[in-house]
């Protein structure tokens, strides 16, 4: 077996095969773009999708509240409450005689600016 | 053969020509036409308040079903299968959904589930879409006030109807395109072109709910007790006009009073708020104009007497009596216990020029101005012509038509201190989002008497009240003032007065010397008693006696039982 020595210099890569990965790298990169733009439009029409399921569910919510609101003032009627009061709990409006009115008494005027402190008016008690 | 494909080509191109560069813009706009869609888009109508901000009118988003014809294969089973879940005749869903139109209503405003339902059965020809449904959550409180609304949300009488053009909002819309198979499609993007619809003005009632309770249900009893065919009874504050109950009820039908949900279960004529849109002779209860009159005039004194006793006067070729006998009255009495005698007297001494005066100062003859649809002025007629006994029979509130709205309106000049004011039930319209509402302001329509006048009418009224004809007005802690009338009724068989048909009323104010509320109860044709003392003067009572409860008006007649206390 014979050994040859000696510098055996670089291997040359054919020119074609210089093209061919430039092309690679391009069809990479343009890929991986197409990706993240394939991507981020997926991402948009699902937001999309969301945000419309969302809007939904608002509508739907706002629609329960407002029948809610509509049952609420249904059930709080004065002669439906009246009902309720006389017939389940017995309440009456109280007698005349039942009634006693608080008149309050006309106070004085506030003491003047300036006036000893703890000085009472006329009418104070 | 080379001639003739040249020829044909020419013509082709002739064609062209015509197409597109001569009928261009007609054969564009024709496309246009075919391709485009216009949708309205229903705002939604604004809330009715009450003044203490209770929802009186609501509208709620419904699902209401659609069909398009012209994609429907199976017209008889998808009608059939329609008709189950909607409970329709199928023959007449098969009529509707049988053609080439784009669109028919299937059923409006149905259960979210049936709707769903109905959907599935065909989800390519059967469509859904909302639209708002009003609904009246105190069912008849005030259903005469608010009125009710179409299918459509087009107010059709009451505040709906005044107040239609607020409520309603304005209509947007969004001009959608067709495809080929005439789907609507959105085309998005900057050529979508839309307006958004604005919402209707919410409105807040000068009406109280609690009020207008206590008003339906006394006068429901009143009518129970009376056997009236109808009444009305309404609350007003004297100071401002503004109305806080307006009952109107009719009895007898077996449907309760009108329940603006259901407008089409009732005749039209209970739609009507006939406190506005009929005219009656108000009987005794107009005395209190013509003594306003005379004391202005000064044509008389409170404790001046007039002989009563005889029991009747002649006017002209008439013999007018009083209710009951009569002796010698003072001014104050003949008021107070109503007698015709004595008032014709004093209105002699009037004359017609100067009643007929106050009668129009008061606002008879003409509208009130109250913001209800269709209000009539009455009738009253130029007192140049009136006939030899118009003074006399005018005077006690025959010959003369007025509107339960006018009188309540003219006992409130009465009791304020003499300064008619215009009766309105809507206190705000409110802005949309952060604008401002507007109030509606005090409208003074005149002033009717001095505040002398004033108050001694309203004491000669609190007479009435205390030993007069109206002593059953007398609410329990409070003083009040007004007047009764048994008015008789025109007999359409005869075109006299008849003898068992009558108004009974009963109008006044409360408490007396510093009135809070004008309350009128206005019962027609009671069997039986038919004096307004008796069966409306009651009614005046228990409105008066909860309403100002209820309104925290401290009693001022309650025999000494007050207790003085200090801050």
């Amino acid at each position: 077996m014979s050994t040859r020595a000696g510098h055996i210099g670089s291997v040359p890569l054919p020119r074609a095969g210089h093209g061919n990965l430039r092309w690679v790298v391009i069809a990479a990169v343009v890929v991986v773009v197409s990706m993240f733009v394939v991507g981020g439009k997926a991402q948009v029409m699902r937001l999309g999708y969301q945000i419309d399921e969302l809007e939904k569910q608002k509508r739907e919510l706002e629609r329960a509240n407002r029948a809610l609101t509509i049952e609420a003032s249904s059930l709080a009627a004065p002669a439906r409450v009246e009902e309720i009061a006389v017939k389940r709990f017995g309440m009456v409006r109280p007698a005349k005689e039942n009634i006693v009115v608080v008149k309050r008494r006309q106070t004085a005027a506030p003491p003047q600016a300036g006036a000893p402190k703890g000085a009472r008016s006329a009418g104070e008690r | 053969m080379l001639v003739l494909t040249a020829m044909g080509f020419v013509l082709i191109a002739a064609r062209l020509v015509f197409l597109q560069v001569i009928e261009r813009k007609d054969l564009s706009r024709r496309a246009e036409r075919q391709q485009e869609r216009l949708m309205k888009l229903d705002p939604k109508r604004g809330t009715i308040y009450d003044r203490m901000g209770r929802e009186l009118a609501v509208s709620l988003d419904v699902e209401s079903v659609y069909g398009v014809p012209s994609e429907v294969e199976d017209p008889r089973a998808v009608a059939g299968r329609l008709a189950r879940v909607l409970s329709q005749d199928p023959r007449d869903l098969q009529r509707k959904l049988t053609g080439e139109r784009q669109f028919v209503w299937i059923s409006r405003r149905v259960e979210p589930a049936k709707a769903e339902r109905a959907k599935a059965v065909d989800p390519g020809a059967i469509g859904l879409t909302s639209e708002a449904r009003r609904f009246y959550p105190k069912r008849a409180l005030a259903g005469s006030v608010l009125g009710f609304t179409d299918i459509d949300n087009r107010g059709l009488e009451g505040v709906e109807l005044q107040y239609d053009d607020l409520l309603r909002g304005v209509d947007g819309w969004i001009l959608a395109e067709k495809d080929a198979k005439g789907r609507t499609v959105f085309p998005g993007g900057h050529g979508f072109q839309y307006r958004l619809p604005e919402p209707g003005r919410d409105l807040v009632l000068t009406v109280d709910e609690v009020v207008q309770h206590i008003a339906d249900k006394e006068l429901d009893r009143g009518l129970a007790d009376s056997k009236a065919r109808g009444g009305i009874c309404i609350v007003m504050n004297p100071h401002n006009g503004a109305i806080l109950a307006l009952s109107v009820r009719t009895a007898g039908r077996g449907r309760g009073a009108f329940n603006p949900n259901d407008p089409q279960h009732y005749r039209p004529d209970e739609w009507r708020n006939r406190a506005v849109t009929d005219a009656y002779e108000p009987g005794s209860i107009f005395k209190a104009i013509t003594a306003a009159a005379a004391l202005e005039e000064r044509v008389v004194q409170p404790r001046e007497q007039f002989d009563c006793s005889a029991g009747s006067i002649h006017v002209a070729d008439r013999v007018i009596k009083d209710a009951h006998q009569n002796g010698v009255l003072t001014f104050a009495d003949v008021i107070a216990e109503s007698s015709n005698v004595g008032t014709i007297k004093v209105a002699q001494r009037l004359g017609k020029a100067k009643l007929a005066k106050y009668i129009e100062a008061f606002g008879f003859g003409r509208r009130t101005g109250v913001d209800l649809p269709g209000e009539i002025p009455g009738i009253f007629r130029d007192h140049r012509l009136w006939s030899g006994v118009s003074l006399a029979t005018i005077s006690i509130g025959q010959e003369i038509g007025v509107t339960p709205i006018q009188m309540a309106a003219a006992y409130g000049a009465i009791a304020n201190g003499g300064t008619l004011l215009r009766p309105y039930v809507v206190a705000e319209v409110r802005g949309r989002g952060n604008e401002e509402g507007t109030r509606t302001a005090l409208v003074a329509a005149g002033r009717v008497a001095s505040p002398e006048t004033c108050t001694t009418l309203q004491r000669i009224l609190q007479k009435a009240v205390e030993s007069g004809t109206g002593q059953k007005a007398k609410p329990a802690g409070y003083t009040a003032a007004g007047k009764t009338g048994t008015a008789q009724k025109i007999d359409p068989r005869t075109g006299r007065y008849s003898k068992d048909d009558y108004v009974s009323s009963f109008v006044g104010f409360t408490p007396a010397g510093a009135p809070k509320l004008v309350i009128l109860v206005m019962l027609d044709s009671p069997v039986g008693v038919v004096w307004g003392g008796s069966v409306a003067a009651p009614v005046f009572r228990a409105v008066a006696e909860q309403s100002l409860a209820y309104l925290q008006v401290p009693p001022d007649d309650l025999g000494g039982r007050m207790l003085l206390v200090t801050r």
